[in-house]
This record gives C-alpha cells, sequence and structure tokens, in this order.
C-alpha cells in the first residue's frame, strides 16, 4: 500500500513524487515514456536546445557588428540534435537521481485508475491512499482534412529532422508556433504563420503581442491572420484569409502548432467517477478532484498548460493530501514564450483589467533605458509594461518583450505575490547594469 | 429529589461554554454553593455551583468538552435516584467527540484541549492522520501553520497562565502567542488576546492596508504568500440602509410579523385587454390608457363587489373602507413608492389612467406630496412588465389584501369541438390576510377580477 501513486513523471508528476517523498511518504510514479514527461523529453528542454543553437548561429551572421569577423557558418542539425539528446539525458539522469534520493519507487508501463485507491500497472495491481493523477497532454489534432499527411510534423516530430528545411508553414501562431518560427526563420528556412484568430501570442497583453507580431515581421516571417486552413495535400496546404478567396502555399513541411490537449482517455478516469472532459479533469485550488483521495495537477486539468504551473500545483496537491495547509494562487503564474525575442509576462493583462472593470494605471518604457540591452543588442528592440491598481498602486501585471526577460519575470512575480506597490517596489535595488533594470524604469514611471 | 445542574448562558452571544475542569466527581458528596467546575466563555471564565445539598449522582461532560448553554452537565441527589431523564437528548460528546464536532465544521482537527499536558499543534488522528486531514480540511487555512511532526517544543505559554479556551484557538490557528500578560484575571490570557495578537501578527500587504484603513473587513485567513492578507482576502464593511431603504425594510417585516398572509395565483383572460388596447393605440386623440391601468380599473370594480377586501384591521378590529384608496407600487431609483390615488371608484378609466400617470411621474421625481403616499385602502403591484409569472405580493398593514398582475402569457385551451386553441392570458396573484379573509372568500375575489378583465371591453367605455 502506497501513500501516493503518481501517474505521470513530468514536471508537475515526478517533483509532486519526490515531495512527497521528501516528506517521509511511500510514493511510487508511473511512466509509460520517459521520466521528464513532455517538458524535458519533446517540449520545453528540447525547444530551447533548439532556438539557443539558431540565436547562436544568427549572432555568428551579425558578428561583425560586434567587431567579430567570421567566416559564412553553416547549419548542422544533425549535431543540434545529438547535442538536445545529451542534455535531455542527462537531465533525465538528474530527475532518476531525485526520485532515488527521495525514496520513490518508479513503475515502467501504462497506469489505469482501478476504483479510488488502486492502479493497475501493464495489468499488475498497486493500492495506494492517494492517486495524483499528471498524465499531461499531447498535441492536438484540429479538423483539417490531410493534417495527418506524411508531410505534416508536430512539435514532437519537429525536433526529429536531419536537414534545414527550405520552407515551412506553421498552423498556430501560439507559443509553440512561434518559438518554432524563430528557430527556422533563423536557421534559414522560409516561415509563414497561418493564425486562424485576428493576434497572435494569444493571451499576451496586446501592447506586447503587437510589438512581437511586428518584430517578426520586420525580421521576415510572414504571417496570415484571422486566416482559416482548409486542407493539406502533400506539402501544399489551402488556406483562405479573412474576406479572401481561398489561396495554396507549398512548404517542404507542415507544422501541426495548434496546441495541446489533455491525456485523459485510458486512464480510468469515468470508470473512477472523475469529473473530466476533453478540456481536462476539474480540481479545486488544492487540486481535489470530485472523487475522494483522487488527485490531478498540470496540463490534465487542461488550465495554463505551462511546466512551472504542473509542479507548484503537485505540490500543493502533495501538501494538501498529507495535512500541510496550501493553495494555488493563480495570479502571479509567470509565462515565457521563448521566440526571438522573447517575451515574458506575469500577472494581469490590460485586457483582463478592462474585462474585469479593474481602474489601473500603466507604463511602458523601451528596454533601450537599460544600459545592458544597448550593451547584448544591435539593433532589436523591447518593451516593459507595467500595470498597477490605480487607487493603491499595487502592481498587477507586468509584460516584457526582449531578451533576457525570462530572467528577470519572477522578480515581478514575487512582486504581485506580495500585492507590492509601486512605491514599495521603487525601494527595491537593481543590480547595475542588468536589463531587469528596465522593469525599474518602467516601475519608476507608473508611479 | 435528583436536581440537574445546566450550563446556564452567560450573555446574549454565548451559544456554547468550554467546561475547563470538574471540581468534584461523580460520586462527591457537595454542599449548596460548593464549585462543581470552571467555565469558560470566550469573554470570561466563571464557576459553576451546587444549587442544593446532595451527591454528584452522574456528570454528562468529561473536561474540555464544549456544553450548549442550558444543557444539563450533572445530576445532584441521593445515591439510589433515577438520573436518566436529565441526561442531554443528543449524543453527549466527550472530550474527544467535541473537538472532532468542530472539526466537521470546517475547522482543523485539534487536539483536545487537555488540562495539564502542552499544547500540541494539531494532533495526528491515532490512526492514519493523513486521511484525517486529508477528509476534512483546513478550510480557515493558517497557511503559516506549525506541522503536525512539529514536537510540541518549548510551549510559550506555561499552561494555566493560558485559558484553555485561548489555547484552543491558538492550536486550531498553530498559532503561538507571545508570554505577554492577557486580558484576564491576573493577567491570565483569554481568547480574545490570541486573537487579537494573531490578527495583529497576520502580515498585511500595503494595498491590502490601505483598503483596511478605509473599512474593509478581513474575511477568513490571508491567502498570500506566508498567510499574507491581500486586497482579494478583504471584504467591504456593511452597508448601512438609507432613510428610505430602513422604512421599506422595516414596513414589510413588520407586515409578515403582524399577518398571516397567503397568496392565491389564477389567470384571466386577457384577449379584451389586448384588444381595448390596440383600439387606444390606434386611436389618435384618446389618452394613452395602459394594460396596467386597465386592470387596475378592473380591480377596482371588483373591490367594490367584494368590499371585505377592503377593509383595514388595526390592533384586533376590522375598519371597512367605503372609498377605494388605491395604491399602485411603482418602482423608482430611491426604492419601492406607494402612490394612492384617492377615491379611485369615482374616477373613469380615462381620469383613472391620467392619474395614476402623474403619480407615477412625480414619484419617480420624488415629487409626490405626502397626502399622496397615505391612506390607501387597497393595493396593486404589477411586476408583469418585467416578465413574472406570480409571486407573492406582500401586503401594506393595516390593509389585508394586494393584487400582484403578472405577465401576459399564451396558454393552450380545449375547444368545444376537442381541438386545441391558444389563449392570451394575464396572471393574477393575490394576497390575503388570513386573519380577515378566509381562502374560500379571497378565490372568489380574484374570480371576480377575473370576470372583469375578461369583460374589460364591455366594462370601460373609451
Amino acid at each position: 500500500m502506497f501513500d501516493l501513486i503518481v501517474i505521470g513523471a513530468g514536471p508537475g508528476g515526478y517533483e509532486a513524487a519526490a515531495h512527497a517523498g521528501s516528506l517521509g511518504k511511500r510514493v511510487a510514479v508511473v511512466e509509460k515514456a520517459e521520466l521528464g514527461g513532455t517538458c524535458l523529453n519533446v517540449g520545453c528542454i528540447p525547444a530551447k536546445t533548439f532556438l539557443r543553437s539558431s540565436r547562436l548561429f544568427r549572432e555568428y551572421r551579425e558578428a561583425a557588428a560586434f567587431g567579430i569577423i567570421v567566416n559564412a557558418p553553416s547549419f548542422d542539425l544533425p549535431a543540434l540534435v545529438a547535442r538536445k539528446d545529451s542534455v535531455v539525458g542527462t537531465l533525465k539522469r538528474g530527475v532518476s537521481a531525485l526520485l532515488r534520493d527521495t525514496s520513490v519507487e518508479v513503475l515502467h508501463g501504462t497506469g489505469r485508475l482501478v476504483g479510488r485507491n488502486a492502479v493497475e500497472v501493464d495489468g499488475e495491481r498497486h493500492e495506494a491512499a492517494n492517486i495524483l493523477v499528471a498524465s499531461g497532454s499531447r498535441p492536438a489534432v484540429p479538423p483539417i482534412p490531410g493534417i495527418d499527411g506524411e508531410r505534416v510534423l508536430d512539435s514532437t516530430s519537429a525536433f526529429q529532422l536531419t536537414a534545414v528545411p527550405e520552407r515551412i508553414a506553421i498552423i498556430g501562431g501560439g507559443y509553440i508556433g512561434l518559438e518554432f518560427a524563430s528557430f527556422f526563420h533563423e536557421i534559414g528556412t522560409k516561415v509563414t504563420v497561418y493564425e486562424a484568430l485576428p493576434m497572435i501570442a494569444s493571451g499576451c497583453d496586446g501592447d506586447i503581442a503587437d510589438e512581437l507580431l511586428k518584430i517578426l515581421r520586420r525580421g521576415g516571417i510572414e504571417f496570415h491572420l484571422s486566416c482559416s486552413v482548409l486542407g493539406i495535400e502533400g506539402s501544399t496546404l489551402r488556406y483562405q484569409d479573412a474576406g479572401g478567396a481561398p489561396e495554396s502555399d507549398s512548404a517542404t513541411y507542415i507544422l501541426n502548432a495548434t496546441g495541446r490537449t489533455p491525456v485523459v482517455s485510458d486512464l480510468g478516469l469515468e470508470e473512477a467517477g472523475v469529473d473530466v472532459s476533453a478540456r481536462g479533469i476539474r480540481v479545486d485550488e488544492q487540486g481535489r478532484t470530485n472523487v475522494p483521495n483522487i488527485w490531478a495537477c498540470g496540463d490534465v486539468t487542461g488550465r495554463h498548460m505551462l511546466a512551472h504551473m504542473a509542479v507548484r500545483e503537485g505540490i500543493v496537491a502533495v501538501n494538501s493530501m498529507f495535512g500541510r495547509p496550501d493553495r494555488m494562487r493563480y495570479d502571479a503564474v509567470p509565462a515565457v514564450i521563448y521566440s526571438h525575442p522573447e517575451v515574458a509576462m506575469v500577472g494581469k493583462t490590460e485586457e483582463e483589467l478592462k474585462a474585469a472593470a479593474i481602474d489601473y494605471r500603466k507604463a511602458v518604457v523601451p528596454m533601450a533605458l537599460a544600459g545592458r540591452f544597448l550593451v547584448e543588442h544591435v539593433k532589436e528592440t523591447g518593451l516593459v509594461k507595467v500595470l498597477a491598481g490605480a487607487a493603491h498602486g499595487e502592481i498587477l501585471g507586468v509584460h516584457a518583450i526582449g531578451d533576457l526577460s525570462s530572467e528577470f519575470i519572477v522578480a515581478a512575480g514575487a512582486m504581485i505575490e506580495a500585492e507590492m506597490t509601486l512605491a514599495q517596489a521603487s525601494e527595491i535595488i537593481f543590480p547595475h547594469p542588468t536589463v531587469a533594470e528596465a522593469l525599474r524604469a518602467a516601475i519608476l514611471k507608473a508611479q | 429529589m435528583a436536581t440537574p445542574v445546566e450550563m446556564p448562558k452567560l450573555g446574549n452571544t454565548v451559544e456554547q461554554c468550554l467546561l475547563v475542569a470538574w471540581h468534584k466527581r461523580k460520586g462527591d458528596a457537595v454542599c449548596a454553593g460548593d464549585i462543581l467546575a470552571e467555565m469558560e466563555t470566550d469573554k470570561a471564565t466563571f464557576d459553576l455551583t451546587a444549587p442544593s445539598d446532595g451527591t454528584v449522582l452522574e456528570v454528562f461532560f468529561d473536561d474540555g468538552a464544549m456544553v450548549p448553554v442550558f444543557t444539563n452537565v450533572c445530576v445532584i441527589g441521593e445515591v439510589g435516584e433515577a438520573i436518566e431523564e436529565y441526561r442531554p437528548k443528543t449524543p453527549v460528546p466527550s472530550a474527544t467527540a467535541g473537538t472532532a464536532s468542530i472539526s466537521s465544521s470546517g475547522n482543523a482537527p485539534a487536539a483536545p484541549a487537555q488540562p495539564g499536558t502542552a499544547g500540541v499543534a494539531v494532533s495526528p488522528a491515532p490512526d492514519g492522520g493523513a486521511d484525517l486531514a486529508m477528509s476534512t480540511p483546513r478550510s480557515n487555512g493558517a497557511w503559516f501553520a506549525t506541522q503536525p511532526a512539529t514536537p510540541p517544543e518549548n510551549i510559550a505559554v506555561p499552561v494555566g497562565r493560558m485559558s484553555p479556551r485561548a489555547r484552543r484557538f491558538a492550536d486550531e490557528h498553530s498559532f503561538q502567542p507571545s508570554r505577554l500578560p492577557g486580558s484576564g484575571p491576573d493577567g491570565r490570557i483569554l481568547e480574545r488576546d490570541v486573537r487579537a495578537q494573531l490578527a495583529s501578527t497576520q502580515p498585511v500587504s500595503r494595498a491590502a492596508r490601505s483598503l483596511m484603513d478605509s473599512g474593509y473587513e478581513i474575511r477568513g485567513a490571508g491567502t498570500g504568500v506566508g498567510g499574507m492578507i491581500r486586497t482579494s482576502d478583504l471584504v467591504p464593511p456593511p452597508v448601512r440602509f438609507t432613510g428610505m431603504r430602513e422604512r421599506i425594510a422595516r414596513r414589510m417585516e413588520e407586515s409578515l410579523a403582524s399577518t398571516a398572509q397567503y397568496t392565491l395565483h389564477a389567470s384571466a383572460d386577457a384577449t379584451g385587454l389586448l384588444a381595448l388596447r390596440r383600439e387606444i393605440k390606434a386611436s389618435p386623440g384618446t389618452p394613452d390608457i395602459t394594460i396596467n391601468d386597465l386592470v387596475a380599473f378592473c380591480a377596482i370594480q371588483a373591490v367594490l363587489e367584494v368590499p371585505a377586501v377592503n377593509a383595514e384591521l388595526i390592533e384586533g378590529r376590522l375598519y371597512q373602507r367605503a372609498h377605494v384608496n388605491l395604491g399602485f407600487a411603482c418602482d423608482t431609483a430611491r426604492g419601492l413608492v406607494v402612490p394612492v390615488v384617492h377615491r379611485s371608484e369615482e374616477l373613469s378609466v380615462a381620469e383613472l389612467s391620467g392619474r395614476m400617470s402623474a403619480l407615477t411621474t412625480q414619484a419617480v421625481e420624488g415629487t409626490l406630496g405626502a397626502d399622496d403616499m397615505v391612506d390607501a385602502t387597497f393595493t396593486l403591484s404589477n411586476l408583469g412588465g418585467l416578465g413574472v409569472e406570480s409571486f407573492t405580493p406582500v401586503i401594506n398593514p393595516p390593509q389585508v389584501a394586494i393584487l400582484g398582475v403578472d405577465a401576459i402569457t399564451l396558454r393552450p385551451v380545449r375547444k368545444s369541438d376537442g381541438g386545441i386553441d391558444f389563449v392570451d392570458v394575464i396572471g393574477l396573484s393575490a394576497t390575503f390576510d388570513h386573519q380577515v379573509i378566509d381562502g374560500a372568500p379571497g378565490a372568489r375575489f380574484l374570480n371576480v377580477v377575473k370576470e372583469k378583465i375578461a369583460s374589460v371591453q364591455s366594462l370601460c367605455s373609451i
């Protein structure tokens, strides 16, 4: 009898299992594929590895501006895939060590609920006082004719390419599509993005999304907004711009980046009576499902689908199941799009504040106010936007576009968590010279 | 004869008291005035004394139990007397059970207060503490709680210096009060001291502090990092009724408290009403008489036919009123206003319509004279315009009846040939004071109203 069985060894699952293990609980984690889940194997980590190389490749091409003369570089995609595999391997060994150190038993196989206190792993039954479902998500497959064609990639197969494609058509202008767009663009592929909404980076603050679109278009990525993809035949994509006639375009590959969908099937959830739909498992702010002893965290709950949120949700669920008061707060969840330039955000967007009729004040400053930003870049631009309550000046949202913003957004998250006012935040000392000083400038301006 | 001793009620708001410790045990001989046990409310401690000489025949609660007021706690009498009839009806909670019952109301599973033992923050259940904690989560969450595993080292306040009730509160909030003297006798720390300390030591964000300064109040525990109170944990202060709202509130409460109201629902054929209204709209030069005006006119005619509803009940005397002073409910920005058409039975439908229209305008503008709002003998309330299909109007005492007018809806009716026809009907909801008007007479009045409305075209000459 385990105190806890976790289904899924992605970030939400393995961190939760390790946390429970460190509390002295008897814990098992079930994984049907690789430790680390989507994030580590086919998501965040591979994507960032790829983007690191594409950035370096671009920087080499632009090195003359920094006073470095290099011969024309070329891109070795198989070498990049090998490096990615090496990085992933190192991190996976880290996960394995973490689970070993916290005495978590790893059950390899496909887990399935049998009742509210047992999990069957490839036919073998294991009992547990608590079950945490952290089964994650998989790439969504939209109902587009030909989406299953052999020239169509998804975010998993895109990491296995062996040659730089000449042209790529990306369906979806969300964070996955935009990160791949930046990568392929930088390694020399002609990139076109087809987005159904009138705006890219859905969920981002409008000013930031506008700026990102402007910068990416200026760089040479083509965007079709408010665009319907009608069908795919071989490597030809048929689409229709808003109000326009059907057109077609061909590309070496077509990348389906239309989002992700929770993995809720074949887990025995319905049979156990868990409140679940195609949009995910419904849980409360401690991660409880409607069925006692069954908990869920991460992508399978269908909320933000962010690895770091899954981690926190898993830990909150573990604390709650073992009587340690804890709860999720969703008003300071940072998110990053690792496009080039990268976008980092935390808290409310201006659109959300308007919709909620919250009175606010705002300040938008160029990243170039920070000396370090100018040092790091040649022609890139960026913005930092701060939103604060009109009456008391409590910081409600911080949105940034510009490289390195992902590394300082946590400071803004801490300010929001602490419900810090602009006046209080302006007492904080920012190291100089850092890009983070743009945040300080925005805070001072908003005051 | 055996005498039960009950938990007294000390103070209007005290619903239960903590039985701190028995000074006498079962079988002890006592004299009148002897201290039986030490009790404690959230404000004070007191001694429970023996009302008569005798022997303690039975005690129904253990030390540390929460005892509802007016509940027997023990019985004193002569050895051998029966005591069962005095045993509290509901299952008697022992010290531990008493704690469990508190847990189930949403608080943490806390250790039973045990005088003489160290205050453990949260005691794990004997078997499977995790299960218990999970099934009764801390909804009042003190996020900065010490963990169940934490040993009860260095008790800040020695037992005895802190009342058990205060200790229980502190335990439930995993809070360790300071050693400062409390406000009880000899500096004893009472629950209110711990509450105050907890409130003053909870971290509060600057923005939340500003809101609190403007009167906002804390609702539950802080939900921020480390239990910090954030703006979302605050609620606005209660709003004081304005003069008019207060008057309405008082009148409505008096109405329901002083009468025996019941409501009958029926509906009348509205074909004539709608036809007449179309006719009025189609004839330029005629006054703009609304459906509501027409229904008011019909109601007045019905009241004249059933005068029992046109009466006032004042201090047990029924006053029959000669004139129909028709009050009608008006929705205004400041709340409900009821202007009165005096001697409404003397007006033609056009005159009635003109008068109601003028009074409505004045009500909305707030320019009604005092005379226009008094002496109503019967009231009309129309929510049909808002789509309401039936409701329970509240009588305006000392009146004895009120007629509510509902929306016009389509209803299928069986034709004589067996087929189905659709007819427009208007709903009627009449409330009567049963002290004066029984069900059948009320129903008869409602039938008269139905007849008048069904024959409105012949009743009203436009």
